[in-house]
């Protein structure tokens, strides 16, 4: 029953989020035909992308809605619970991944083609330029928003505890890279207490062409970019650890506050790219039940 | 500045959409209320179970924040905009959720009569009381059974227990009258064991022999014991 309150809100996140972890809200049986719908505001301090040392702070829209028929929407991705067990659940996932330009930001739309750069030669002293400046992906392609579409499911070890996994598909320049995430969560106290505290661990896996798009380096980029030419493997891709805190004022009213530090690993943590292989996201929001 | 300014005027302009409920939540204290969503998450779980459960009660639980604190002359309400239901409390603080789509929706809250009492509240699911106060054996062990197969439904972690015995819990000391009639015939009086906040409870665990548990008076409660 302590799960009641584990609401993880999801954080629709535009940047350094680029793995964000496809969490998925506890099923929530409700009346036929209502729903239970959070939306907010807030803040987040992020890096600008996976690996950099450059951060940015940027507003935070807050969403999360569960259907009676078991759909959901929870930040940056959607599902359905399709499971009727309190202690299993499982079903389709779709998940939203962020995009990244030269600047390390979230494209938000894939409207411009990965290769349009590429057409654009850059000389010597262009170079220098973007050589001076750190923490810029400058020279390095596009990488559109993708639609990832996957599954979910979690296995309640009590009340409390949950193993999770989901599996995603459609990441990468080419929507051919694949990621498995793998997580424990210690889910939120019980009824009516104001403050709830979740805790969360987890491993990120991902194919080559999945860290191939966010940590490689192709001859090209190398040519027009400060870093060097880097061909990323599949493997372990991160470990992270989460926290995060909901503080209800009323019924309808909340502050939820996330931390989160990753780690990256493997192929992805020796990317020219990564300047630090440790990362924290921090984020606040207000919150509104409707 | 101007993206921080843009922000701060959103978040202005969330705080300005005000409460959906016409229920006024500036009065709602810390601790003073329970969303009703998330007790109906919590209740709905005993009626959506297609489990055995004709010997089994779900009701909705209040438990005082503060050590010691009873729930004598406490009465909840469930309060929304267009719902205010009164909810009389048995002297465990137990009542009968009603599972309104209308309160849902409205994002209701629970609240209680007296301010100043924080409280929690918790599902609990007990062993239905006969009229009559004759339980047989059979009856308990079965009722027991029941119990733990929901426990294990809504937590994995129960799987390794199993059912003992149930406990009659009684209001006051006097009442503790708890009497094993054995199947071959003779009696037997169940001793009975002080718990907290003045109740007495006779625990009548499962042994081989059948027969029948009679209660002098109705209990409170009668829970089942898991080991």
């Amino acid at each position: 029953m302590n799960k009641l309150l584990s609401l993880a809100l999801g954080a629709a996140c535009s940047v350094g989020c680029g793995g964000a972890w496809a969490q998925t809200p506890a099923a929530n049986p409700m009346p036929d035909g209502s729903r239970d719908m959070y939306v907010g505001l807030g803040v987040q301090s992020a890096p600008r992308y996976e690996g950099t040392g450059s951060r940015k702070v940027s507003a935070l829209p807050v969403l999360q809605v569960q259907w009676s028929s078991g759909l959901f929407v929870s930040g940056m991705n959607a599902g359905w619970h399709l499971s009727d067990s309190p202690t299993f659940e499982f079903g389709p996932l779709l998940a939203l991944l962020p995009g990244r330009d030269e600047s390390g930001s979230g494209t938000g739309l894939d409207g411009i083609g990965p290769d349009s750069v590429f057409g654009l030669s850059s000389g010597p002293l262009e170079k220098s330029a973007m050589l001076m400046r750190g923490g810029q992906l400058t020279g390095i392609a596009e990488i559109g928003t993708r639609l990832q579409g996957g599954v979910f499911t979690n296995y309640y070890l009590t009340p409390q505890w949950r193993l999770t996994a989901s599996a995603l598909y459609g990441s990468g320049r080419e929507r051919d890279g694949a990621r498995l995430l793998l997580g424990v969560q210690r889910l939120a106290a019980s009824l009516g207490e104001r403050h709830h505290v979740a805790l969360s661990a987890g491993l990120t896996l991902a194919n080559r062409n999945d860290n191939q798009t966010y940590f490689g380096v192709t001859a090209l980029e190398a040519s027009r970019s400060r870093f060097a030419q880097y061909a990323a493997g599949g493997g372990l891709r991160d470990a992270r650890v989460g926290l995060r805190w909901n503080w209800t004022w009323t019924p309808s009213w909340m502050l939820t506050t996330n931390v989160q530090a990753e780690r990256l690993l493997g192929s992805a943590r020796h990317s020219p790219l990564v300047e630090r292989p440790t990362n924290v996201t921090v984020s606040t929001a207000i919150g509104y039940r409707f | 500045m101007m993206h921080a300014r843009r922000l701060i005027a959103s978040i202005a302009l969330l705080l300005a959409a005000g409460p959906a409920t016409g229920m006024d939540t500036s009065e709602l204290r810390d601790g003073e209320w329970v969303s009703y969503r998330d007790a109906y998450r919590a209740m709905v779980v005993f009626e959506k179970y297609g489990g055995p459960k004709n010997f089994l009660q779900s009701q909705l639980q209040v438990l005082p924040r503060e050590r010691g604190a009873g729930t004598g002359g406490l009465q909840m309400t469930l309060a929304g905009k267009s719902t205010e239901l009164h909810l009389a409390l048995d002297p465990l603080g137990r009542t009968r959720l009603p599972l309104q789509k209308a309160a849902y929706d409205e994002n209701a809250a629970l609240v209680l009569n007296r301010k100043g009492v924080p409280f929690t509240v918790r599902p609990q699911v007990s062993i239905a009381p006969r009229p009559d106060g004759v339980y047989d054996s059979a009856d308990l062990r079965a009722a027991c059974a029941q119990a733990l197969d929901f426990a294990r439904h809504v937590d994995a972690s129960m799987r390794g227990r199993r059912c003992v015995g149930a406990r009659f819990v009684f209001l006051n000391k006097g009442e503790a009258g708890v009497r094993l009639r054995r199947e071959g015939g003779g009696e037997q009086a169940l001793p009975p064991q002080d718990e907290d906040a003045g109740l007495q409870a006779v625990v009548y665990r499962f042994g081989a022999q059948q027969g029948q548990v009679v209660t002098a008076n109705a209990p409170l409660a009668i829970l089942p014991v898991f080991e």
